[in-house]
């Protein structure tokens, strides 16, 4: 399988700073979470890949193409959505898309054309022929996306788009990051230093800390079931008696929150399922459901 | 087997949802990029293809300065004059402050804007180099300044034309002023795209090129004034190379019949005046691009 982006021993020094630290990544198609907190050399790592700022030593590649030898052609295929504010506030998002279109090489008439089908694509109407200055945060942010898609990249980076965001604009915004990489078939590269919301949309997450590689796998390897179950019945009381009668039947229970966790208890020899269903018959209270447990991506930082 | 009937559409009135299509046409190089980066700053200097409030500071200041150029050509035509009574380099020294504020007000547009908004990231994660973005950026600035300069000359000259003046000596002036106004453009650009580059506050961009360009030439002409009557010369030669304005006017003493105070003298000075302008021009330039480049390396 192609790599899409590829570093080996990827080390940037800003003197007193050590930004990245001997990096060696292997990132393939789809959608790839860049996680790490903040100063982790995530954006760092993202300039180096656009060729704006050059390694103290070790190579990268993105597309195959070398990230010192072949910048401006990486930088047109590549779609770049920066983490800060970079719109002008007396400029309409249809002319600034048109305009950054053609800044990436498309003809006049293309860039026009892209431009109303890059804005149709991130839920950007007639608003698009307003100022940008008047846009609320989850506008600008849709904005931004629209002119990293502009050109049809291969690659998009995109450098903390859930930033700022409230809860559903949040939610939005990573639909939008899980179309672009699943129906449109670009790679995308989404950092972010919330773990949480990038196990909902990545194939792939990568974690940063201080420059160095702390884990890179599949999002689902982050999320293996624990064995865990979770159980809701209605009513605090249903659940205090749902408690004690599990625990009589000798599995280890405790409450969590709204929910009762029964840890594995393969001794027994029954199918806990099956314990859980008969109790909550016998006791006469209301089973909402049953689920098992999954592990959060925060988890590995616990671990580590 | 009998047959399946197909289910048909109507032909209209289908919303079809094309999903996402991809672009296959064709892609520019690195020149044409730049070409377009260069009309449309063009563009913008004039408040074209921005709102309508930002057109109203540039076009406002090119028809001040064009206004004296009307009048003079209607006074000529009235009283059938046989000589322009402003000479065509020397409008652009009458006309100085008018000069000074569009490229004070309109370098911002074109250096600071994408910096305070930090559009310039966008800028440089396409394909072309901090260095050709300076330029493209720095050449829009150079050809507004020349059109607010030239505009003018253009106009005495088909004034002095139709009135009937004597063709080949004005062709002469006029190509010599417009060679003078290239020079005089050349340093205003870099001065001001300098200091526009480097401040993101436009207030303070426009402030600090006019204390260059004005003050810088007011204590040029005071030293210049002083020693005109002291009879020191040389010394007001030498004053004379600080300041844009007053080494446009040393070049325009020397190449044409206009007289300023303490004019260069001798092949070393007149040649150390136009050597200057030049190395203003490509010097401001230089600024320019070593600063996006360090820009983009941040």
């Amino acid at each position: 399988m192609e790599q899409v982006i590829r570093t080996r021993g990827l080390t940037k020094d800003y003197g007193s700073v050590l930004a990245l630290d001997d990096l060696s990544l292997d990132i393939g198609p789809g959608i790839t979470g860049l996680v790490g907190a903040n100063g982790a050399g995530k954006s760092t790592l993202i300039k180096v890949l656009l060729g704006l700022v050059p390694p103290s030593s070790g190579e990268a590649t993105v597309l195959g193409l070398d990230v010192i030898r072949d910048a401006a052609a990486i930088r047109a295929r590549v779609g770049y959505l920066p983490e800060h504010d970079c719109l002008p506030p007396d400029v309409s998002a249809s002319d600034f898309v048109v305009h950054l279109g053609m800044m990436s090489g498309l003809p006049r008439v293309a860039a026009r054309e892209r431009a109303a089908e890059v804005l149709r694509h991130v839920g950007l109407a007639e608003e698009r022929y307003r100022p940008m200055g008047g846009y609320s945060t989850g506008m600008k942010q849709r904005a931004k996306l629209a002119q990293a898609l502009a050109h049809d990249p291969r690659l998009v980076l995109l450098d903390e788009p859930t930033n700022g965001l409230d809860p559903a604009a949040r939610d939005d915004m990573l639909g939008l990051v899980q179309r672009v990489g699943q129906d449109f078939g670009f790679s995308v590269l989404v950092t972010s230093h919330l773990l949480g919301e990038l196990e909902r949309v990545s194939d792939n997450v990568v974690i940063l800390d201080s420059g160095r590689l702390l884990r890179a796998s599949q999002t689902r390897d982050f999320l293996d079931a624990t064995g865990t179950l979770l159980v809701e019945v209605i009513g605090a009381d249903a659940q205090t008696r749902m408690g004690h009668a599990l625990a009589a039947a000798g599995v280890p229970v405790q409450a969590r929150g709204g929910l009762l966790a029964l840890d594995p208890a393969p001794e027994l020899g029954l199918d806990v399922h099956d314990l859980i269903r008969d109790t909550a018959f016998d006791l006469g209270v209301g089973l909402v459901r049953i689920q098992a447990d999954h592990r959060r991506i925060e988890d590995v930082f616990a671990d580590a | 087997m009998p047959e399946q009937p197909v289910p048909r559409t109507g032909a209209s009135g289908v919303i079809h949802d094309l999903g996402y299509r991809p672009y296959d046409g064709p892609r520019n190089g690195s020149g044409t990029i730049a070409s377009a980066l260069f009309l449309s700053g063009f563009r913008n200097a004039f408040g074209l293809g921005r709102s309508g409030k930002s057109k109203v500071l540039p076009f406002l200041l090119l028809a001040l300065n064009l206004l004296p150029a009307v009048i003079i050509v209607g006074a000529m035509t009235l009283f059938n004059a046989n000589e322009l009574p402003l000479g065509y380099a020397r409008y652009a020294s009458a006309t100085q402050i008018l000069v000074s504020i569009f490229v004070a007000a309109q370098a911002p547009v074109l250096f600071s804007r994408d910096l305070r908004h930090g559009s310039i990231a966008l800028y440089l994660a396409r394909p072309l180099s901090s260095a050709a973005y300076a330029v493209a950026r720095w050449a829009a600035l150079l050809a507004a300044t020349l059109v607010f300069l030239l505009v003018p000359i253009v106009a005495l000259y088909v004034g002095a034309v139709l009135a009937e003046l004597d063709f080949s000596e004005q062709t002469e002036e006029a190509a010599k002023a417009a060679l003078l106004a290239v020079l005089l453009a050349l340093m205003l650009t870099g001065i001001s795209g300098l200091i526009a580059s480097v401040s993101v506050r436009r207030g303070f961009a426009v402030v600090a090129t006019i204390a260059v360009l004005l003050l810088g030439n007011g204590v040029v002409t005071a030293v210049q004034g002083i020693s005109d009557e002291q009879g020191e010369l040389r010394v007001g030669e030498v004053a004379g190379l600080f300041s844009p304005y007053s080494l446009y006017r040393g070049g325009t003493s020397a190449l044409t019949d206009e007289l300023f105070l303490t004019p260069p003298t001798g092949a070393v000075m007149t040649a150390a005046y136009f050597a200057v302008m030049v190395l203003v021009g490509i010097a401001g330039l230089a600024g320019i691009v070593l600063r996006y480049r360090r820009i983009a390396g941040r």
